[in-house]
């Protein structure tokens, strides 16, 4: 096959990929998570500190909050 | 029978050791990030094992039989991504859909593995393997990680009441805690030869 | 709202104050696997830094193109054609680099730093800071998996060699803990070369510098403290 035989398979395959990958993720998405276990609010998030998670705050989030319940802590 | 002996001896050699996450260093992040919760560890393994074994089993296919005939293996790193991200949400969507109890255990950890090394490194490092080792390596890779994640589990929920320098508290001790461990599996390193298997 | 940080603060943040592996805890992955060799680990944190600098560049430019729902796919496709880029760019230029990363090249896709900058700075600041900000997160991750890099590699080898990896200087050993010449003297740690040191190294680091940050907040309430004491003893005084 020709050069460009090749790469007009190499970009349909990205693009096929690309589509499916879309398509489920907004399937994903899209659907509502069975109730009492929305992420983020579920038991074992207290806990999980993984840092990739789109639901976990931030580090200054974190720091500020921790800071927040040292005060309150002081103050009673 | 040589050819099952010599699977089920790579399968032990990549759980125990040539651990991913204490010999290899593939999710680490998810490692320390888990917790000392006992239960969401289990929920975390099972979740990178069923992963690991499915992006395995169609990224092995898809190379071979696809992007070397074509000659376009420089696009794998992009390929097996979109693979592993699609299969996540796939699953993901039909566990939601279909399985709460499913749901609850191991599907809120689904969208955290695209995320997890574990899952494209065994990926990645099949495509130096036949189709009976690649399923070995990840087999064993996926087993390996539950173990440790598991035992690493129950000793930071030990940690927790134990009375701990204030700066080596949370990530710094549980790193010390893995790193005796992974002298430990260091120990185990001269149990099985693979070169006499005919493995390497 | 909260006014916009200087460009110099965008960039000098993540160097130190909010550095991406030892005060944010991301991406460990590669910074215990690469770290045997002060080289190597350079070399990693070099292909880290354009991998992050041109994700951010292109996302930024990208952010109100991306529609909302579908942005997290649209990053991986992004990232995951500069990580093939850099892949392909190391391989035919720096092969010694390459084959003692090994899989790592490939696992920046799935890198913490690289998706998290993305989807916290470079969707919503403009083309210059998320140039600057990946800049100074690519950079602040090289110093600190350089710096695990030369205690593994003095502790573990007792030598410091140069030459291996860039291939374009010249090759050659320092002997620090071992190797002087005509002497079996070592003092060198083998243990430091595998993971299990590699982990201890790691969580010492960490240690070490939540003591510092301790120590620090300590003096600053101690300072607070004071401050108040005197304020309200001047306060006493006036009134009486």
């Amino acid at each position: 096959m020709s050069q460009t035989g090749y790469i007009i398979i190499a970009i349909s395959i990205v693009v096929i990929l690309v589509a499916l990958f879309t398509i489920s993720f907004v399937a994903y998405v899209k659907t509502p998570a069975p109730a009492g276990c929305e992420a983020g609010k579920g038991p074992n998030c207290e806990n999980c500190e993984i840092a990739s998670c789109r639901f976990y705050a931030s580090a200054e989030e974190r720091a500020a909050k921790k800071r927040q319940e040292e005060t309150m802590a002081g103050k009673e | 029978m040589e050819y099952v002996i010599s699977f089920i001896l790579a399968i032990i050699s990549y759980m125990v050791i040539d651990n991913v996450i204490l010999a290899r260093y593939f999710g680490i992040c998810s490692f320390i990030g888990v917790g000392n919760k006992i239960k969401s560890s289990i929920g975390m393994g099972l979740a990178v094992f069923f992963v690991t074994m499915m992006a395995a089993l169609v990224c092995w296919p898809l190379y071979n039989f696809i992007l070397v005939p074509a000659g376009m293996e420089y696009m794998e790193t992009i390929v097996f991504i979109l693979v592993i991200a699609s299969l996540v949400q796939m699953v993901g969507f039909f566990i939601k859909k279909k399985s709460m109890s499913l749901y609850k255990t191991l599907g809120i950890y689904l969208p955290l593995i695209t995320t997890n090394c574990a899952v494209l490194g065994v990926a990645e490092s099949n495509m130096a393997f036949d189709f009976g080792r690649s399923m070995a390596n990840a087999l064993g890779t996926s087993l390996g990680f539950v173990l440790v994640i598991f035992i690493f589990a129950c000793i930071r929920v030990k940690l927790e009441g134990s009375n701990l320098p204030k700066a080596f508290k949370g990530v710094p001790i549980a790193l010390i805690v893995a790193g005796l461990m992974a002298i430990v599996f260091m120990g185990l390193g001269g149990m099985i030869n693979l070169g006499t298997w005919g493995l390497i | 709202m909260d006014q916009k940080p200087s460009k110099l603060k965008v960039f000098l943040d993540p160097l130190c104050k909010a550095n991406p592996l030892f005060v944010m805890i991301l991406g460990t992955c590669p910074a215990l696997a690469v770290t045997t060799s002060l080289e190597s680990a350079i070399g990693m944190g070099l292909l880290f830094t354009f991998v992050v600098f041109c994700s951010n560049l292109i996302i930024s430019l990208l952010r109100k193109v991306i529609p909302e729902e579908v942005r997290t796919p649209c990053y991986i496709v992004v990232i995951a054609t500069f990580v093939t880029v850099v892949k392909l760019l190391s391989s035919t230029f720096l092969p010694e680099l390459y084959s003692s990363l090994g899989v790592f090249v490939s696992l920046l896709v799935v890198n913490c730093i690289v998706l998290g900058r993305a989807e916290a700075f470079a969707s919503q600041n403009t083309v210059v800071d998320s140039m600057l900000d990946g800049l100074g997160n690519g950079l602040g991750y090289t110093w600190a998996i350089a710096a695990i890099a030369l205690v593994r590699e003095v502790l573990g080898t007792g030598t410091l060699t140069f030459g291996k990896v860039f291939t374009f200087i010249p090759k050659f050993t320092l002997p620090i803990l071992s190797g002087y010449s005509g002497s079996d003297f070592s003092m060198a740690i083998p243990l430091f070369k595998s993971s299990a040191g590699g982990f201890l190294v790691l969580g010492i680091a960490l240690a070490i510098i939540a003591a510092v940050n301790n120590e620090k907040e300590r003096k600053a309430k101690e300072k607070a403290r004071a401050e108040k004491a005197a304020a309200a003893a001047a306060a006493k005084g006036g009134n009486n």
